[in-house]
């Protein structure tokens, strides 16, 4: 329920995260990569991608990320899979936040599950047929404004992606997928790319914890030791040095004056005749 | 007179060779580390959870071991001629001083240059401080937590000067001025380099004692792993071993190359490094710090070297002790898996969170470095030590003019004793007087010095009896005055003319050749600078001191709340292992003797991966790899140390020995390839031996077995 909370306020205002310079996983980045190739059908994606959220970049990013991160990990095996469990399948041309509402409805997805299980379908095969599109809008978004990249607010998207993933692979437990001979292997990878992804979700989030400590202890450490530095530093007299040298050049000049002094007395001696 | 003549030419000529040629304090130009310096580039990364080098000098004297130090570096001089120290004296203590300052501030320019060829955070400094140990010998500990992450490398760097100042003008290795002389050690974890117990190339005085060093924390850190600890123990600089002459190890040795091809340790002569004037000349004024005179004569090559000597090692298997170390004071069930690693989703993961927060320490101490690096050597501590090196310098200088001079100056009088006893000789007709005659068999038998010391005396009374005779002779003529001298001047009694002028050409050349003024003089101008450089050392030391102790109570504090953030972190994250890592049995081939294992166990076995130590009546034997049933089985890393030195075994292992194709490293030899049987090497072998550490640890081995 919260989470599906959290995907709405997501998909209605814009995220409020802190832009950083720190880059995000590179098991985020790999979620995009693992997603299915299908022709691509230009009418239908541009129609759908058009209810897409337009009056904010952020919440526009949100959403076209989230579609793609639903998709992770679904390949060929899987969509045989939600074909056959997700009867009756979705009507073209539904809103995809309509679809997404119906998933995160706790009642429904009780009552039907075949319903969360085709709605799941009809995401994955828009994530799938438009990847190209998708893609390229959180690429420009990202591009327009850089603070999308934002490895928070991307875990925070990645997490929810995963949410929705989530009561897919329990939707297809309750209809029984994993105990069907001919359905269970492709329910286990499902469930092995849930796994797959929660992990990489956990560990960006953990990154994006540890990114912020270390940066905050290092700053605030090498405030520190600059200051301390300084301080110390100041302290320093180079005029001790300074003077040492100068007593060792007193010093010098004295023994210098001796020592030419015995020499010529020396060479008088010598020299005298005597 | 000819006879005369000779005598006295062979006992000047004998006296030039003697007393030779004052020293000018040459140093050379060019370095042997930068003949043929390696150009490659670092091949790997910084490994996961480790540093790839650690720069560890000698910065501060605790009062307590001010004494002890001091004496100890007195008696145990490197180079020179007699080999024996000297006494403590005031200027020998600031040779002491002055080569703790040395090195706190030449360490930065070797941290600088192999910072700049190794990634970012790659590198960290660890000042130690010299101290009393618990019986009161005399040791060195780290001073900052950076020994405490594992590294690739560590490199030991000191500048070094004999301690008797009065021979700073010879061939004595000295730091002084535009001359340095680098101590240095690079040394990996023994079970990166086992036949060398680590130790990749050092200096010629120092490679004894630090594979001594080596060998005896191996065998503590495979001490505390038979009660159940990964504690890799931190060695002391082997500077300081050197000094206390601790007891030394001997190791194949071979001169410097880019890596060792036969497991031998690479020698560095001790060498005078001679700055070039126009970098001399550079420091006047350098306050900024920007000025670096040893970077192109030294460090810069030495860096290259380093990196290469990195490239040629497995930095995996370098770090791997110290590592499981780290992990254990946050994760003691992942701890022992590390060794080996594994494949399995949840070490997978569990993994990254480890190395991960390893690297936020990593990152964290790497700050507290460049902070050291910047207080040190951009600081006013820095202005004052090129300073310091300027005078010095200019004091250097006078010296080698002094020396010059009196070169030239003995030079002439060679000269002129010869010319002079020529003269002499031509001028004819004059014998020598009995006097001289008997300075002459006094010389004959009793050597030059009596020569010299008789001829003296005649001189003196020459003098005297012409005195006498000029009072003599006021009253009368000047032939009264010269038939004086000829009857009781015993040097002109029976010279006159030409013999007069040689004798005083001879006399001239004699005292030049005796004269050792400049020499004294030279000695006393460095005397008297360290002799008055001593506040200026006592404060750059007190403000050192301050720095460092500062810097690392604001680092550590700060670190300790990192750390406990860090692990509140890791632990509210986790998911659990599979299999976790703990202790048991392990067991050698004969199934006799029983050791530890650190890793999967089974049925109190070694059962999986992990680490087994073992101590037999021949051996004492440390294992990395795969176990079934309490023995070595599968591929594994096997060490054995003996009283002849260390082997490593890589390769296959089944009941407990080597059994197929496995690579022996050995002492002055190079690896080879070998086929074994049952423990029973039957030749050569052109496979490829496998290795715990190259990927194979997916092939479901861990999985098994559970506690």
């Amino acid at each position: 329920m919260l989470r599906a909370s959290l995907i709405t306020i997501g998909l209605l205002w814009p995220a409020s995260g802190v832009a950083q310079e720190a880059a995000t996983t590179q098991e985020l980045y790999a979620m995009t990569q693992g997603q299915v190739s299908a022709a691509q059908d230009q009418d239908r994606c541009i129609s759908q991608m058009a209810e897409f959220p337009t009056d904010d970049p952020t919440a526009r990013y949100q959403f076209f990320k989230l579609v793609s991160d639903v998709a992770y990990g679904a390949d060929g095996q899987t969509k045989a899979l939600l074909d056959h469990y997700g009867q009756p399948a979705v009507e073209a041309g539904t809103p995809v936040l309509s679809v997404i509402e119906d998933i995160a409805d706790p009642v429904l997805r009780q009552a039907a599950p075949e319903i969360a299980v085709a709605s799941m379908n009809y995401l994955v095969d828009f994530a799938s047929v438009c990847d190209v599109y998708i893609t390229g809008q959180t690429d420009s978004l990202v591009a327009f404004d850089p603070s999308l990249g934002n490895p928070e607010m991307n875990t925070a998207i990645a997490e929810d992606a995963l949410f929705l993933r989530q009561i897919l692979s329990e939707s297809l437990s309750r209809l029984g997928a994993d105990q069907d001979p001919a359905w269970a292997g492709a329910a286990q990878n499902y469930s092995g790319s849930l796994v797959a992804q929660r992990d990489a979700v956990e560990f960006a989030a953990f990154e994006t914890d540890i990114a912020e400590l270390e940066t905050l202890f290092m700053d605030d450490l090498d405030g520190r030791l600059a200051r301390s530095n300084d301080v110390i530093n100041s302290e320093m007299d180079r005029e001790v040095l300074g003077d040492a040298v100068k007593i060792s050049d007193d010093m010098n000049e004295a023994a210098r004056a001796r020592a030419k002094q015995e020499r010529l007395y020396r060479l008088i001696r010598i020299f005298s005749g005597g | 007179m000819m006879k005369q003549f000779l005598f006295a030419s062979s006992l000047l000529i004998l006296g030039a060779v003697t007393t030779g040629c004052a020293s000018t304090a040459k140093g050379v130009k060019n370095s042997v580390v930068n003949a043929s310096v390696p150009t490659e580039k670092l091949r790997s990364d910084v490994p996961d959870g480790g540093v790839l080098a650690v720069i560890r000098y000698p910065a501060v004297v605790e009062d307590s071991a001010k004494d002890a130090y001091h004496k100890a570096y007195a008696k145990r001089a490197i180079g020179g001629t007699t080999g024996r120290g000297v006494s403590n004296t005031v200027e020998t203590v600031a040779v002491a001083d002055s080569t703790i300052v040395k090195s706190n501030y030449f360490a930065l320019s070797l941290y600088k240059e192999l910072a700049a060829k190794l990634p970012e955070h790659g590198v960290l400094l660890s000042p130690h401080v010299i101290k009393l140990g618990p019986g009161g010998e005399l040791t060195s500990e780290p001073m900052t937590a950076a020994e405490d992450l594992p590294s690739v490398v560590s490199v030991d760097f000191a500048t070094y000067s004999y301690p008797d100042s009065k021979k700073m003008m010879g061939n004595v290795p000295l730091t002084f001025g535009d001359l340095i002389t680098p101590l240095v050690t690079v040394r990996t974890d023994h079970r990166a380099s086992a036949p060398t117990q680590g130790v990749l190339m050092a200096s010629r005085p120092l490679i004894s004692r630090a594979v001594a060093e080596s060998r005896e924390l191996a065998l503590e850190s495979i001490d505390a792993m038979q009660r159940g600890n990964l504690d890799p123990s931190i060695p002391e600089l082997d500077f300081v071993s050197y000094i206390t002459n601790d007891t030394p190890k001997k190791v194949s040795v071979q001169k410097l190359a880019t890596r060792s091809d036969t497991n031998s340790t690479m020698v560095l002569p001790v060498e005078k490094v001679r700055i070039p004037t126009s970098e001399m000349n550079l420091l006047k004024g350098a306050s900024d710090g920007t000025v670096d005179p040893f970077d192109d004569i030294y460090t810069d090559a030495l860096s290259s070297r380093i990196v290469a000597l990195i490239n040629g090692l497995d930095g995996d298997k370098a770090i791997m002790m110290g590592k499981a170390a780290s992990v254990a004071d946050f994760d003691p069930s992942l701890a022992a898996l590390t060794f080996v690693g594994s494949d399995d989703a949840d070490y997978t993961a569990r993994a990254a969170y480890a190395d991960r927060l390893l690297d936020a320490q990593r990152k964290y101490l790497s700050v507290q470095s460049l902070r050291i690096f910047d207080g040190v050597h951009n600081g006013e501590l820095g202005a004052q030590v090129r300073d310091m090196i300027a005078a010095e310098y200019k004091v250097l200088e006078k010296r080698r003019e002094l020396a010059r001079e009196a070169n030239m100056e003995k030079l002439a009088g060679i000269g002129a004793a010869i010319a002079g006893g020529l003269i002499a000789t031509q001028g004819g007709g004059s014998r020598s007087s009995s006097q001289v005659q008997q300075c002459e068999q006094i010389g004959r038998s009793r050597g030059r010095l009596a020569y010299q010391n008789c001829m003296e005396r005649l001189q003196d009374r020459s003098r005297r009896v012409r005195q006498q005779c000029r009072v003599r002779a006021r009253s009368g003529s000047s032939d009264a005055y010269r038939r004086c001298v000829q009857q009781n001047d015993p040097l002109a009694s029976r010279s006159s003319g030409n013999v007069q002028i040689g004798n005083a050409l001879l006399s001239a050349g004699l005292f030049s050749l005796t004269d050792n003024t400049k020499t004294r003089l030279s000695q006393q101008i460095g005397t008297n600078y360290l002799n008055s450089i001593v506040p200026a050392l006592e404060q750059q030391t007190t403000v050192t001191v301050d720095l460092l102790d500062s810097n690392e109570t604001i680092t550590a504090i700060r670190y300790e709340d990192l750390q406990a953030k860090l692990q509140d972190l890791y632990s509210s994250r986790q998911r659990s292992l599979d299999t976790v890592a703990t202790q048991c049995a392990y067991v050698d081939a004969g199934e006799a003797k029983r050791g530890t294992w650190l890793g999967v166990c089974e049925n109190g076995l070694a059962n999986g991966s992990g680490a087994g130590v073992l101590e037999t009546a021949d051996d004492v034997m440390e294992y990395y790899g795969y176990a079934k049933n309490g023995l070595a089985d599968g591929p594994g890393l096997m060490i054995r140390h003996t009283e002849l030195g260390s082997v490593s075994y890589e390769g296959d292992f089944v009941r407990g020995v080597p059994d197929g194709t496995v690579r022996v490293s050995q002492s002055g030899r190079e690896d080879r390839t070998r086929t074994y049987v049952g423990g029973v090497d039957t030749g050569e072998s052109l496979q490829k031996a496998a290795s715990p550490f190259d990927g194979r640890a997916g092939d479901g081995q861990t999985g098994g077995a559970t506690n």
